[in-house]
């Protein structure tokens, strides 16, 4: 967003919304494409390279038709058996929000991951796809369209509060699955202080690494279209030994939040 | 300089604009239809629908309260129409004078009527949070209710409180011979829910606190919400009640009941759901045991409840 003078800022936020609205050059350049962002994301992150579109048996995103909450929308990516573990990249776009790229994940060589759940942001009516790199280098996209109205000028929910940085581990019973969480605001930057009447600075989780027993999982970039409070869920064909550990930093403040869940059923702090 | 400080700054020149369009519109709104539910307490029934139906601006109960001296305004409904309308209702049962609008929360359908009653003896009242939630939400009215402004639409015309009450100190108002308690409530429907008790009536006026028939919408905290219900249902001395929604008809204690087993299954369900590891997707998909079958618009409301629910109580 350096490019934009405070006033230019200002006016841009009038004339789209608050919530999930991008301190990202992608806004800057082009603003609300017709088509959405994806005709211009696309060369910048594949170049020519071809996309092709597997069925559901290998890929699949789904996400609620018409969202109940626009401001924490659940979108869960499938990968069948064709391509569970060879899938080393991951990218989530939401063409129509101010931010479309909503994460950059990398995952273990050899992981076989099943599922992968987001919690995100949704501005207005808008295709959510997903483009998976296999470790052959092939692409792979599946898209949904998910309709939402008002989702990114909504009033942020009362729901805010806790310690900045707290990271809650929820794995599953057969230790296949494991939730994390992190307490952060994730501010877009067009949000309104209330007390000053000024906008606060973007403030949001710029990256997570999750570790299962000293090997790491993944590591995703992220930013604010991931809802407050980043969840990221990931499910795998095989157990997660302990102990699971988290590592995110935000931006601009580059804080650092870790967290270590050893097992026997206590969240770590 | 701030777009919050420049539209406060706007105010004067706004309020002489929309006085001259009133002037020049000449087609005053009818009255609203109020009844008198106690002696002095007057109250219009919103109708069920939802907030993106034509009509949505008249969905919440509004009303006032008639003193010796004053009247008090409580929420002035989804519109400057609709305020408009109350204000027209008032001055057919009395001659006296507005001097407050107590807004009992912050959402559209409760605050958008406040311009219909500025003024310069009116003073705006509401829970000390309500001010900060205004300002969190005035650029989402805008975005999605201009229509229900006047024309142009102005950040101006949603008026916030002038005085405020805290929570933990309850405040007194006295219209003459009629005093109204207010209590403002730890965060519950939304941030920001203040409750009005008119003293002489026994009237008790929930704000949305209370949901009668329409599905309760949650949008501050599940746990908190059902602590405000135990007390509010436990106060002694209240005949008569007025929700936010639906018309309350029976004992005022068990007006609460459908919504507090609504509100702890829900409780229930998620704790439950998070206790497994559901992820909220699967939380979303599951059939509800609160019973759907008494509330309305519950399709469109539920499912938002639950990711509300969910993400509170992940916390835990």
């Amino acid at each position: 967003m350096g490019k934009f003078s405070p006033s230019t800022r200002r006016t841009l936020c009038n004339l789209i919304c608050l919530l999930g609205a991008a301190p990202s050059s992608v806004v800057a350049d082009s603003q609300a494409p017709p088509g959405g962002a994806w005709q211009s994301l696309r060369p910048q992150l594949y170049g020519t390279r071809p996309i092709g579109e597997v069925g559901d048996e290998s890929m699949s995103v789904s996400g609620p038709a018409s969202t109940p909450d626009p401001s924490a929308t659940p979108i869960v990516v499938q990968f069948g058996k064709e391509l569970a573990g060879k899938v080393r990249q991951v990218r989530v776009i939401i063409d129509n929000n101010p931010s479309p790229l909503v994460t950059t994940m990398s995952l273990a060589a050899g992981l076989p991951v099943d599922e992968i759940d987001l919690r995100v942001r949704i501005d207005r009516f808008t295709s959510v796809r997903a483009i998976a790199e296999t470790d052959t280098g092939r692409l792979e996209m599946r898209s949904i369209w998910v309709n939402a109205s008002g989702g990114c000028s909504a009033p942020p929910a009362a729901t805010q509060g806790g310690a900045l940085g707290q990271i809650r581990f929820r794995p599953s019973t057969d230790g296949h699955a494991v939730q994390i969480s992190i307490r952060h605001p994730n501010n877009s930057g067009f949000q309104v202080n209330p007390v000053s009447g000024d906008f606060i600075p973007p403030h949001f989780i710029a990256h997570i690494k999750l570790s299962s027993g000293g090997r790491v999982l993944m590591e995703a970039d992220t930013g604010i279209s991931l809802s407050e409070n980043p969840t990221l869920r990931l499910v795998t064909g095989e157990p997660l030994p302990a102990p699971l550990a988290v590592e995110a930093t935000d931006l601009p403040t580059q804080s650092r939040f870790a967290a270590t869940w050893t097992g026997a059923g206590a969240a770590a702090h | 300089m701030s777009v919050a400080r420049a539209l406060l700054r706007s105010l004067p020149a706004w309020l002489w604009l929309a006085g001259a369009g009133t002037a020049a519109a000449g087609n005053a709104p009818e009255a609203l239809p109020v009844t008198e539910i106690a002696p002095g307490d007057f109250v219009h029934y919103g109708k069920p629908l939802p907030l993106d139906a034509p009509g949505h601006d008249d969905i919440a109960n509004i009303g006032f309260i008639v003193g010796r001296r004053c009247v008090a305004v409580i929420d002035t409904g989804g519109s400057v129409r609709v305020g408009r309308a109350l204000r027209r209702a008032i001055t057919a049962h009395t001659a006296l004078p507005v001097c407050y609008v107590i807004n009992t929360h912050v959402h559209v359908d409760h605050v958008l009527g406040n311009a219909a009653f500025a003024a310069a003896q009116v003073h705006f009242v509401g829970h000390a949070l309500l001010a900060d939630a205004l300002v969190r939400s005035r650029p989402f009215f805008l975005a999605n209710y201009a229509a229900d402004l006047d024309a142009p639409a102005s950040a101006a015309q949603i008026i916030g409180p002038d005085e405020s009450v805290a929570v933990g100190s309850d405040r007194n108002l006295d219209l003459g011979e009629r005093q109204l308690t207010l209590h403002a409530w730890p965060k519950a429907h939304t941030d920001c829910d203040l409750t009005v008790y008119d003293v002489s009536s026994g009237t008790l006026w929930t704000g949305d606190l209370l949901f009668v028939r329409r599905t309760p919408t949650l949008d501050g905290s599940i746990i908190g919400w059902l602590a405000a219900i135990d007390a509010l249902a436990a106060l002694p001395h209240v005949r008569h009640l007025v929700a936010g929604h639906g018309e309350v008809t029976g004992e005022p204690a068990a007006a609460f009941t459908p919504e507090r087993v609504y509100l702890s299954t829900l409780l229930q369900s998620v704790r439950a759901d998070l206790a497994q590891g559901k992820p909220l997707q699967d939380a979303l998909k599951e059939p509800s045991e609160a019973g759907q079958s008494h509330w309305l618009l519950w399709d469109s409301t539920h499912p938002r409840n639950v990711t509300r629910a969910y993400q509170e109580l992940e916390w835990e």
